[in-house]
């Protein structure tokens, strides 16, 4: 099984650094939480390893396979999944449409065969259609399948870029925030389904300010500040240390 | 209403619609109305393909009305003094103009909306001026007498249903594309680039694929417009024509095929009403335009889908989030051990 790791990764903008010399490896089958004060360097280490970024030293890699400076996209097809913070779903589409666009990188039916009707792309498309079905029945989507995504409530919207996220079968999915804005039922549901989602082998990033989700559910927690790595370790070890609870978590 | 019976339902309405527009030579009243029925299948043509560009994708294409060009001369030049076959001509035109929507799209849809916007317009005139300056060519100023199409596409009802079989054609190739991945992916294109990103859609080629198609289609709605015409001037190809099939999208509404049909359709016939409304073709252009715009932003086709919802009282309930986790796993792990 491939790890996704960056290895000693620094980012600037401008003269600000937001991460200087940061190690931080995902392992399959496990959560992995990162926490940390507002500017920390959290959501710039998971556009780094999405790609949204590229590093200015230091290494991304899945496995042996060296991505520092690979599109998002190409991340995306080698199975790095996202969400965002503020969920980025297309307003005018439907969820079950939605969803399927997660499974974009799992097609080959060109533009041409799409056009003439060929049989690839409606095969394809049947079996992405019973994907998304059953992916969003999952997550608790079931009853909203055929709704525009702009009428959607929030909880809706973050479950739905899990969704899409999954459908193209990720050994890493990386969340930005996804307990952000949830009611503390819907947390107990993201809670179940990221548990799900490990189980199966996935490696879970978690990016989250609501630090109880996060010792709750990860299996390891890193924290940052000020672009450097303050502790790392098992949930229990990482609460109690005595400079994570200075700088972030408070007395 | 059951499915099966809905589809049936469809197809007859369908058929009928075909049935009737197949058979307009035989009810329009004057030569006239069907020059004018002709006149929208050929700039559907063209506007059924820019569609996905600029309805589907977002690119805001004004300068097609160049391509348009290209395509008419290419086939007068090839069809008359040089003696090919009309079909082949044709061909010939939409290869041409594919040829030239690769060599504008390469370099300008990287460009974001508003610059692609302008070296689309650029371009138009570009080759506006080369087909006045080109004289040997293209007639210059005095333009270009353009051959008709074999029999039996030769008589105005013949190329009627020429017209008819390629628009039909296009509409096809676009419904096709739209209700596949590529629609969802042109979509993602359109509406947010971080989302089609994180996904994997290669957003230069799936823009430049469709631009490349539209340039195709504008190569042949080109040859059809010249034959239709029978005499093409660079005068004939004016600016206002491009940003003329740019409106037929925004009023027919983004992200749809139906509603730019009807759009092109309604914005073609309009002014041809009668005399008085020709003269005040543009003030209606910019009436309808702002009147849709304001109200209706999202276009006809967007109007006719939520009136029909609300007809069938489809009305949005919510229900509480309720994750079925055996489902989740089930379906995960399918997608990990193909």
């Amino acid at each position: 099984m491939k790890v996704l790791e960056a290895r000693n990764v620094s980012k600037r903008f401008g003269g600000v650094v937001a991460l200087s010399q940061v190690t931080i490896d995902i392992q399959p089958g496990e959560i992995h939480g990162l926490i940390g004060p507002n500017g920390s360097g959290k959501t710039t280490m998971l556009n780094l390893l999405s790609g949204y970024y590229r590093p200015e030293e230091g290494t991304i890699c899945l496995g042996e396979m060296d991505l520092s400076q690979a599109a998002v996209q190409r991340r995306s097809a080698g199975g790095i999944a996202r969400t965002f913070q503020k969920p980025r779903l297309l307003p005018t589409l439907t969820v079950v449409d939605n969803a399927m666009i997660g499974g974009w990188t799992a097609t080959r039916a060109g533009f041409l065969s799409s056009a003439l009707g060929l049989p690839l792309p409606a095969r394809e498309e049947r079996l992405l259609r019973a994907r998304a079905l059953e992916l969003l029945s999952g997550v608790g989507l079931g009853g909203v399948l055929s709704r525009r995504a702009s009428l959607l409530e929030h909880a809706e919207q973050r479950f739905l870029e899990i969704a899409r996220g999954l459908m193209g079968n990720p050994q890493f999915l990386l969340l930005d925030e996804p307990a952000g804005g949830l009611t503390g039922v819907e947390i107990g549901h993201l809670q179940s389904i990221l548990k799900v989602v490990r189980d199966a082998g996935v490696g879970v990033l978690l990016v989250e300010h609501h630090t109880d989700f996060v010792f709750r559910v990860s299996d390891r927690v890193t924290t940052l500040d000020l672009g450097k790595v303050i502790k790392h370790g098992v949930p229990s070890d990482v609460r109690s240390d005595p400079e994570v609870i200075r700088v972030y978590l408070g007395p | 209403m059951p499915p099966a019976a809905d589809t049936t339902r469809r197809r007859i309405a369908f058929g009928g619609v075909l049935l009737l527009v197949a058979a307009l030579p035989f009810w329009v009243r004057n030569p006239y109305q069907l020059h004018i029925a002709s006149l929208i299948g050929v700039y559907w043509v063209l506007i059924g393909g820019l569609n996905l560009v600029a309805g589907y994708a977002g690119a805001i294409s004004v300068g097609h009305v160049g391509l348009l060009s290209v395509g008419a001369y290419a086939f007068a030049i090839l069809a008359g003094p040089h003696g090919w076959h009309p079909a082949l001509a044709v061909l010939a035109a939409g290869a041409l103009g594919g040829l030239c929507g690769l060599l504008i799209g390469l370099p300008s849809l990287r460009l974001p909306g508003f610059y692609f916007a302008m070296s689309t317009l650029a371009c138009s005139l570009i080759i506006g001026e080369l087909a006045l300056a080109k004289q040997n060519l293209t007639g210059g100023g005095v333009g270009l007498a353009v051959p008709g199409f074999a029999a039996p596409f030769r008589s105005a009802r013949g190329l009627y249903w020429l017209v008819l079989l390629l628009a039909g054609a296009v509409t096809w190739f676009t419904w096709n594309v739209t209700r596949r991945m590529w629609g969802r992916a042109l979509i993602a294109v359109r509406d947010s680039v971080i989302a089609a990103q994180a996904t994997g859609v290669p957003i230069l080629r799936v823009k430049l694929t469709v631009f490349v198609f539209s340039g195709v289609t504008a190569g042949v709605a080109g040859a059809l417009f010249g034959s239709l015409q029978s005499y093409i001037t660079p005068d004939t190809f004016v600016f206002e024509m491009g940003l003329f099939f740019f409106v037929c999208i925004i009023i027919g509404g983004r992200g749809s095929i139906i509603g730019p049909l009807i759009g092109t359709a309604v914005l073609t016939a309009l002014p041809e009403l009668s005399a008085p409304l020709a003269r005040l073709s543009n003030f209606l252009y910019g009436v309808l335009l702002l009147v849709v715009v304001l109200i209706a932003p999202e276009g006809i086709g967007r109007l006719l889908e939520t009136s029909i919802a609300r007809i069938r009282g489809q009305r949005p309930t919510s229900l509480p989030v309720d994750p079925d986790l055996r489902r989740l796993a089930a379906a995960i792990r399918s997608g990990h051990s193909p």
